[in-house]
C-alpha cells in the first residue's frame, strides 16, 4: 500500500517536469500512448459502468420515475420520504444494524477463539481447520437453503435445543427469533476469519510467548497481552470487512424471510431491491442506495478513527 | 475471501518451529484435553449442515413430503441425482450449463483485462497515471447497490435483460481490486528482462504478451478462481438480469425451484438439496486445486489490505 501511495505523486512529478520542458520525446509519447491504450478497458468501464451511472444515480435520486413514464423531478423529496415518512425504511436500518452489531463481532470472537485454539500444538490441526472453514466455500444460496431446513420447527437446531431443555421457537417465522436466525446462518461462516486469523497467529515471534512465561503470565494473560495485540491488524481488517458486507446483507434475506414476518427481518438492501424491482420506485431506491452509501462510509470511517487506538503495528507504517 | 488461503503461511511457520519446539514446549501452545473437546464439538457443529444436506439429498419423494428428515442419512435414493434433472419440470441441465458459461466467460473477461491494465499500471509511464490510480483505489469504496439501479436501466435500453451479457460484459472492463493485485504482483518482477526485450525490438505490446504474461499467471489464476466463485454463486445479478427459466443459472435455479407453482404442495426439498450440493462441490474442488495461488493473491491483497 505505502509502496503505491509513494509511487503516485512521483508519476505527478514526471509528469510536471514534462510539461516544463515542453515537448515530451517522441520514445515518451509513444509510451504514454500504450498506457492508455492499455488502460482504456478499465478507463471506459469507470465511465461507462461507474462514473456515468454514479452521476445517473445522484440524479434519479432526486426525480420520481418509474422508467416508463419521463422523470419527474422532485428534489430532495426521496430522501426526506424515507427519512421522516416511510417506517419501513427505519425498521430495515435498524434490523441492519441489529444484524451488523451482533453478527459481527460474534463472526470476529468465534474466529478469534478457534484461531487460538488451533495455535496450539494439536494434533489433526489440518483436519479441524478444514471442518471449520469448508463452510465459507458454501454459495450464499445453497447455504440458504440448507439453513432452511437446520432453523425449521423440527431441525436439527430445535433437536438440540430440546437436549437441554428448550423448546426452540419457530426461527424463520417468528418476530423475535427472525434476526438471530439470521446471525445464526452468518457464524456459520466464522471459519473465514479463523483461518486468516490463524496465519497472523502463526507469524508472532515466540520470543514474546517465553519472556511472558519467564515473567510468571498465566494463558489467559499471555492471550491478552501477546496474541491479542499482535493480531488486531488482522482482526481490524475482518471489521471492516464484515461491517461492509454485513450492511450490504440481501441473498440470505430474500431466500430465507423475504423480510417477514412483519418486515422483522425487513434490512436496507433487499427494501432498495424491492423497491426498485418490484415497485418501479426508482427514484425512491436510488435515495435509499445513497443513504446506505453514507452509513457504510460513516462506520468505516468511525472504525478507522478509533483503530489508532487499539490497533497495534509492529513498526510505523511508512 | 482473501482469507481463502492462510493454510500454506500456516505450513510454513509450522515447519520453522519445529527444531525450536524440541527444548521445550511453551504453556501458550499446550494442548489440553478441553482444547480437543472443544475444537471436536465445534467441527461437528459445522459440520451438521452438511450432513443434512446429504441427508435429504438421499431421502425420498415421501419423506421429503412430510418433512420427516433426519440428520443421519436412514434412506438412500441415489437416484434422486438423476432425478433431478428430469423431475423437477425445470430445465436443471440448462441452469447448470448457464453456470457454466456465464462464470468461465466472466473469469476470462477479468484475467484478459485486468492482467494488460494491471502491467500499464505496473510498467508504462505516462502524465496522468498517477491520478489515475489514486482514482482505481478510490473507486473500491463505492458499493455496487449505488450503480444497480442506472446499469440496470442501461442493460435495459441496450435490449440486454435476459441475456447473459449483464453478467458477463462488465467483467471484460475489469474491476479496481483486480487491477491492484496485478499491478502489486507485476510491480515486484524485476524490470531487467523487460527492458532487454525492449532492447531485442519487442513493442509494448510484445513484452506484455511474451514477457510479462507469462510470469503473471499465479495471480492470474487467483483472480480467474475469485471471479469464477463470485460469479458462480451470484444471486442478485441474475435475479435482477433473467427472468426466463432457460437462461437462469443454478444460483437462481435454485431458488426457482422452491417456489412451487400450487400452493398446497411442498418444493421438492430432496432434489433441492441435490441441486446444492451440485452448486457446492466445484467451489470446493476450485478451492482444493487452488489454494496456493489463492495463498499468492492473500498475499498481494490481503495483506496489503490489513497495513
Amino acid at each position: 500500500m505505502s509502496k503505491t501511495i509513494d509511487e503516485a505523486p512521483g508519476a505527478v512529478r514526471d509528469a510536471r517536469r514534462a510539461g516544463r520542458r515542453r515537448t515530451m520525446s517522441s520514445r515518451s509519447r509513444k509510451e504514454a500512448f500504450y498506457f492508455w491504450l492499455f488502460i482504456s478497458p478499465w478507463l471506459i468501464g469507470f465511465v461507462g459502468f461507474l462514473l456515468g451511472p454514479m452521476i445517473a444515480s445522484i440524479y434519479i435520486s432526486l426525480t420520481e420515475w418509474d422508467s416508463f413514464t419521463p422523470p419527474e423531478w422532485v428534489g430532495l423529496d426521496n430522501y426526506a420520504k424515507a427519512l421522516t415518512e416511510d417506517p419501513v425504511f427505519w425498521k430495515a436500518l435498524g434490523n441492519t444494524f441489529y444484524y451488523a452489531a451482533i453478527s459481527v463481532p460474534l463472526g470476529l470472537a468465534i474466529g478469534v477463539w478457534l484461531a487460538n485454539l488451533l495455535n496450539k500444538r494439536v494434533r489433526g490441526r489440518k483436519l479441524f481447520r478444514t471442518f471449520i472453514y469448508l463452510p465459507t466455500l458454501v454459495p450464499l444460496v445453497a447455504t440458504a437453503m440448507v439453513f432452511k431446513m437446520v432453523l425449521a420447527p423440527s431441525g436439527p437446531l430445535n433437536e438440540a435445543l430440546s437436549w437441554i431443555g428448550i423448546d426452540g421457537p419457530n426461527w424463520l417465522l417468528d418476530p423475535t427469533w427472525v434476526k438471530p436466525a439470521l446471525i445464526v446462518l452468518s457464524a456459520w461462516g466464522a471459519g473465514g476469519a479463523t483461518v486468516l486469523l490463524l496465519s497472523a497467529m502463526n507469524g508472532i515471534p515466540r520470543e514474546l510467548y517465553e519472556a511472558a512465561e519467564i515473567d510468571g503470565a498465566g494463558a489467559w494473560r499471555q492471550f491478552w497481552s501477546v496474541t491479542f495485540p499482535q493480531i488486531t491488524p488482522v482482526i481490524f481488517f475482518n471489521l471492516i470487512m464484515g461491517l461492509i458486507g454485513s450492511f450490504q446483507i440481501f441473498s440470505q434475506v430474500y431466500i430465507l424471510t423475504a423480510g417477514g414476518p412483519d418486515n422483522a427481518s425487513q434490512m436496507v438492501v433487499p427494501l432498495l431491491f424491492r423497491e426498485a424491482f418490484s415497485f418501479y420506485h426508482f427514484g425512491y431506491a436510488s435515495a435509499v442506495a445513497w443513504l446506505l452509501f453514507v452509513v457504510i462510509m460513516a462506520f468505516t470511517l468511525i472504525a478507522f478513527r478509533t483503530s489508532r487506538s487499539w490497533v497495534f503495528y509492529e513498526q510505523e507504517v511508512k | 475471501m482473501t482469507g481463502l488461503a492462510s493454510q500454506a503461511p500456516a505450513r510454513a511457520g509450522a515447519r520453522r518451529k519445529r527444531p525450536e519446539r524440541e527444548p521445550r514446549l511453551l504453556s501458550a501452545f499446550k494442548a489440553s484435553p478441553a482444547t480437543y473437546a472443544v475444537l471436536l464439538v465445534v467441527s461437528a457443529v459445522f459440520f451438521v449442515p452438511f450432513i443434512l444436506m446429504v441427508s435429504i439429498s438421499l431421502s425420498s419423494d415421501l419423506t421429503s413430503s412430510q418433512n420427516a428428515f433426519t440428520v443421519i442419512p436412514t434412506e438412500f435414493e441415489w437416484r434422486n441425482f438423476t432425478e433431478v434433472f428430469t423431475a423437477t419440470g425445470l430445465p436443471v441441465g440448462r441452469f447448470v450449463l448457464n453456470s457454466v458459461l456465464i462464470a468461465t466467460l466472466s473469469a476470462v473477461g477479468q484475467v484478459l483485462s485486468s492482467s494488460l491494465v494491471g502491467y500499464a499500471f505496473a510498467r508504462l509511464r505516462a502524465p496522468g497515471k498517477g491520478v489515475m490510480f489514486m482514482i482505481v483505489l478510490a473507486t473500491m469504496m463505492i458499493p455496487a447497490q449505488i450503480t444497480m439501479i442506472p446499469q440496470f436501466l442501461l442493460f435495459k435500453e441496450l435490449g440486454w435483460v435476459n441475456t447473459y451479457l449483464p453478467l458477463i460484459v462488465p467483467n471484460f472492463f475489469t474491476n479496481a481490486f483486480n487491477v491492484f493485485l496485478v499491478r502489486q504482483f507485476v510491480s515486484r518482477i524485476s524490470g531487467e528482462l523487460d527492458e532487454a526485450a525492449q532492447m531485442d525490438g519487442l513493442g509494448y505490446f510484445g513484452v506484455y504478451r511474451r514477457i510479462i504474461l507469462p510470469m503473471m499467471w499465479p495471480i492470474l489464476t487467483a483472480i480467474a478462481i475469485f471471479t469464477l466463485t463470485h460469479a458462480w454463486g451470484d444471486f442478485m445479478g441474475p435475479l435482477i438480469y433473467l427472468n426466463s427459466e432457460e437462461s437462469m443459472p443454478l444460483a437462481l435455479g435454485l431458488q426457482y425451484m422452491t417456489g412451487t407453482s400450487n400452493e398446497m404442495q411442498l418444493p421438492p426439498w430432496n432434489l433441492v438439496m441435490v441441486g446444492s450440493i451440485i452448486l457446492t462441490l466445484p467451489m470446493i474442488a476450485i478451492y482444493y486445486l487452488g489454494q496456493k495461488y489463492l495463498y499468492e493473491m492473500n498475499l498481494q491483497g490481503g495483506s496489503a489490505g490489513v497495513k
